[in-house]
C-alpha cells in the first residue's frame, strides 16, 4: 500500500484494515454474500427471481470483466458465449426430454455441465484469431464473431430451433421454485466466482495485467502473449456458458438473442456502472442494472433511455465505477489521502481497456 | 579462452528507402562489458530492437549462446537468456515496484500458468533481493509509473536481471539519473559483470560512463560500425571526434 495512504487512517482496527486495504472487492464481496442470503425473505417472489437473475447476470459480467478488466481488451461479442452455454444446456434438455417428459435431477445436472464446454469451446476458436489483434480490431473482430453465432443459431432451424429458440426447459420439480433456484444459482455462482478470484490473484492474474499495463514489456519477460490472451479468453468464455448454462432453466427457454450484441452491451453496462477495475465491479453493476430494471421497468417503457443516461453519468462523473467512486472519494478522505488506496494512478487490479 | 556468446553476422534492416542497419558484423564473448556509441540516430536502438526480436532483419544472422535467434519472436529470445532495458523506461506503470519485478520472477521460475496459487506467495524473497540489489527496497509498495524518471531506470533493470539472463542489453541506462544514482547503476553493473559473468552490452551518451565502465567501445554510425576497440582507441580516434563534432561526411 502507497505510504500516503496509510499515515491518515483513521479509527481502529477492522476498520482501518478495511480503509486501508488496496482492493475493496473482498469485503464488497462479504457484504453482498451476506446480503444475497436473505434476499428470499422479501416480500413475493418477484425479488427473488430478480436476485436469480442478478446473480446469472453478475456472472456473465465478471466473466466478461476477465478480458476487459484484467486483460485490458473489450469483447463486443462475450454474449456469444452466454448464448453457447444456454443453448449446450438447452439441447441436452431437449435431447434428455424429448420436450414431453420430465427431465430427471441426474439429466439436469448432466445438461447444465454441457454449457460451459461448449462455451469453452466457442472461445477457443474465436478467440484464436481475436487474440491476433488487439484494442479496436480486437473489440470489432469479437463483435463480428458474435454476430456471427448469432446468424448461425438464428437460422439453423433443424437444431436450434431458429428465431423460435428452445422452449420447456422446465428443472425437476425441486429446482422449479423460485426460493431453490435462487440458492442453487447462489452455491453455483459464488463458487465460480471464488475460482475466478484465485484466477486473477495468481501468477496467471497478474500476466494478465502485466499484458493491461503493457505488453511489449511483458513479452519481453519471455510470456507468449497471445497464448496467455487465448488461455484467458477461453476462461472467460467458459464462464460466462457457465452463466448461460443457469440462464435458460431459470427463463425455461433460450432464444437466439442471447447471443446477440445488446446482451454482451449488458455485461459492458455492469462492468461500468460497477467499475471495470474491481474484480467486484461487475457483480455491483449487476445488481445497480437488474434492479433498476426491474424497478423502472414498473412505471415507464422508457427503460433503454433510463439506463443510457445513467451510462451517461458515470462515465462523465465516475469512470472508475461506483466502487472506484467509493474507493477513490470516500476510503480516500478517510485515509486521509488523495486517490484511491494507491493514488491517483489507481491500483493494480484498476484497468479497463487498452492503456 | 573466453566463448562466443552472441554472433552478428552481416546484418541488415532498413525502413523504405533508410538502411538502418548495413553488413553489421558483431561478436561479444561471455563475461564481456561493451558499450555501443553513436549519435542520435545512429542505429544503435534499432540494433538492440534486432538483436531482441522486436524487428526482424532483412539478412543476416544472429546467433545466441550456439543457438540461431534471426527473427525469433522476442518472447522466444527472452527465454533463451537475453534480457533487455529500454531507452524509454518500459516497466507496468500501474503495478506496485514489487510486482514488476515479481512478474519477472514468475516468468524465469515457469509458474506463469499457475492458476491457483496466489501470486503474492511465490517469489517475494527473491523479488526482494533484486529490489535490494537496485536500490528499490525501501519501495516496494509504490505505484510504478509515480517514480522518479532515475527509479524507473534502476526498476527496469530489476526486471531485466529477474529474468536471470545471460546476456543485459542496456540502452541508455542511465538517462535521467543524478551523477550519484548514475554511479550507483553503473557500479552495480559492473558488479553483476564482475562477479557473475554476466556479458553486458549498452548504449550510452555520456562519454564518462562509456569510458569509464567498457571493456570495449563499438561506434555505430548509420547503421554501420566504423571503429571497435579498446576506450583509449576510441577516445582517440580522429573519426569518432568528427563524428561526435559533427564534420564526418560519409
Amino acid at each position: 500500500m502507497a505510504s500516503d495512504g496509510r499515515d491518515g487512517h483513521r479509527g481502529s482496527g477492522w476498520l482501518r484494515r478495511l480503509i486501508g486495504r488496496r482492493d475493496i472487492s473482498g469485503p464488497v464481496f462479504l457484504a453482498l454474500g451476506i446480503g444475497a442470503l436473505f434476499v428470499p425473505l422479501l416480500p413475493g417472489e418477484f425479488w427473488t427471481d430478480v436476485g436469480t437473475e442478478i446473480l446469472i447476470l453478475g456472472l456473465f459480467a465478471m466473466s466478461f470483466n476477465m478480458i476487459y478488466g484484467f486483460m485490458g481488451q473489450i469483447s463486443f461479442g462475450h454474449a456469444a458465449f452466454f448464448g453457447l452455454g444456454a443453448y449446450g444446456t438447452a439441447i441436452m434438455f431437449r435431447e434428455f426430454t424429448g420436450g414431453t417428459v420430465e427431465i430427471t435431477t441426474a439429466q439436469f445436472f448432466l445438461a447444465l455441465l454441457a454449457g460451459p464446454p461448449v462455451a469453452a469451446a466457442g472461445a477457443l476458436a474465436v478467440g484464436y484469431f481475436c487474440v491476433r489483434l488487439t484494442g479496436i480490431y480486437f473489440a470489432i473482430l469479437t463483435l463480428a464473431f458474435g454476430e456471427l453465432a448469432f446468424y448461425v443459431v438464428f437460422s439453423w432451424y433443424g437444431f436450434t430451433g431458429g428465431d423460435d429458440g428452445i422452449q420447456r426447459l422446465l428443472p425437476p420439480p425441486f429446482f422449479r421454485e423460485s426460493i431453490v433456484y435462487y440458492y442453487f444459482t447462489l452455491t453455483i455462482v459464488t463458487a465460480a466466482a471464488c475460482l475466478m478470484g484465485r484466477i486473477v490473484r495468481s501468477p496467471f492474474g497478474y500476466v494478465l495485467r502485466s499484458m493491461r499495463e503493457n505488453k511489449l514489456r511483458t513479452q519481453f519477460l519471455g510470456i507468449n502473449v497471445r497464448r496467455y490472451m487465448l488461455v484467458n479468453f477461453t476462461i472467460a468464455g467458459a464462464f460466462a456458458g457457465v452463466a448461460g448454462a443457469l440462464w435458460g432453466p431459470f427463463t425455461r427457454s433460450v432464444s437466439p438473442l442471447l447471443l446477440g450484441w445488446q446482451e454482451s452491451g449488458i455485461a459492458i453496462f455492469m462492468t461500468l456502472i460497477g467499475g471495470a477495475g474491481y474484480f467486484a465491479g461487475p457483480a455491483v453493476g449487476s445488481i445497480v442494472y437488474t434492479f433498476l430494471q426491474a424497478y423502472v421497468t414498473g412505471f415507464t417503457v422508457y427503460w433503454p433511455l433510463t439506463i443510457g443516461v445513467i451510462i451517461l453519468l458515470i462515465v462523465m462523473f465516475a469512470p472508475g465505477g461506483l466502487l472506484g467512486a467509493i474507493d477513490d472519494r470516500l476510503l480516500a478522505r478517510l485515509r486521509g489521502g488523495g486517490g484511491g488506496a494507491n493514488g491517483e494512478t489507481g491500483s493494480s487490479t484498476r484497468g479497463g481497456g487498452e492503456s | 579462452m573466453a566463448r562466443t556468446i552472441l554472433e552478428v553476422t552481416n546484418l541488415n534492416k532498413h525502413f523504405g528507402g533508410i538502411y538502418v542497419t548495413q553488413n553489421v558484423n558483431f561478436k561479444m564473448v561471455e563475461g564481456e562489458q561493451s558499450a555501443i556509441i553513436g549519435p542520435n540516430g545512429a542505429g544503435k536502438s534499432t540494433f538492440f530492437n534486432l538483436l531482441t526480436g522486436y524487428h526482424k532483419p532483412d539478412s543476416g544472422r544472429v546467433v545466441f549462446d550456439g543457438h540461431d535467434i534471426t527473427g525469433k519472436a522476442p518472447h522466444v529470445i527472452a527465454r533463451m537468456g537475453i534480457s533487455r532495458a529500454f531507452q524509454v523506461s518500459n516497466i507496468f506503470p500501474r503495478l506496485t515496484v514489487l510486482e514488476n519485478v515479481r512478474s519477472a520472477v514468475h516468468s524465469h521460475a515457469g509458474v506463469t500458468m499457475n492458476m491457483f496459487s496466489r501470486a503474492d506467495r511465490i517469489g517475494v524473497e527473491e523479488t526482494r533481493e533484486y529490489l535490494s540489489l537496485c536500490g528499490l527496497s525501501g519501495k516496494p509498495d509504490e505505484i510504478a509509473g509515480r517514480l522518479s524518471q532515475g527509479d524507473k531506470k534502476k526498476l527496469e533493470l530489476a526486471i531485466a536481471l529477474a529474468g536471470k539472463p545471460k546476456l543485459l542489453f542496456l540502452d541508455e541506462p542511465t538517462a535521467g539519473m543524478s551523477l550519484d544514482e548514475t554511479e550507483e547503476t553503473m557500479n552495480l553493473v559492473d558488479r553483476l559483470n564482475r562477479e557473475l559473468r554476466l556479458t553486458v552490452l549498452f548504449t550510452e551518451h555520456d562519454m564518462s560512463v562509456v569510458f569509464n565502465h567498457a571493456n570495449r567501445v563499438v561506434l555505430l554510425h548509420r547503421g554501420e560500425i566504423i571503429i571497435e576497440g579498446s576506450p583509449e582507441q576510441v577516445r582517440d580516434d580522429e573519426t569518432v571526434q568528427k563524428i561526435y563534432l559533427g564534420e564526418h561526411q560519409i
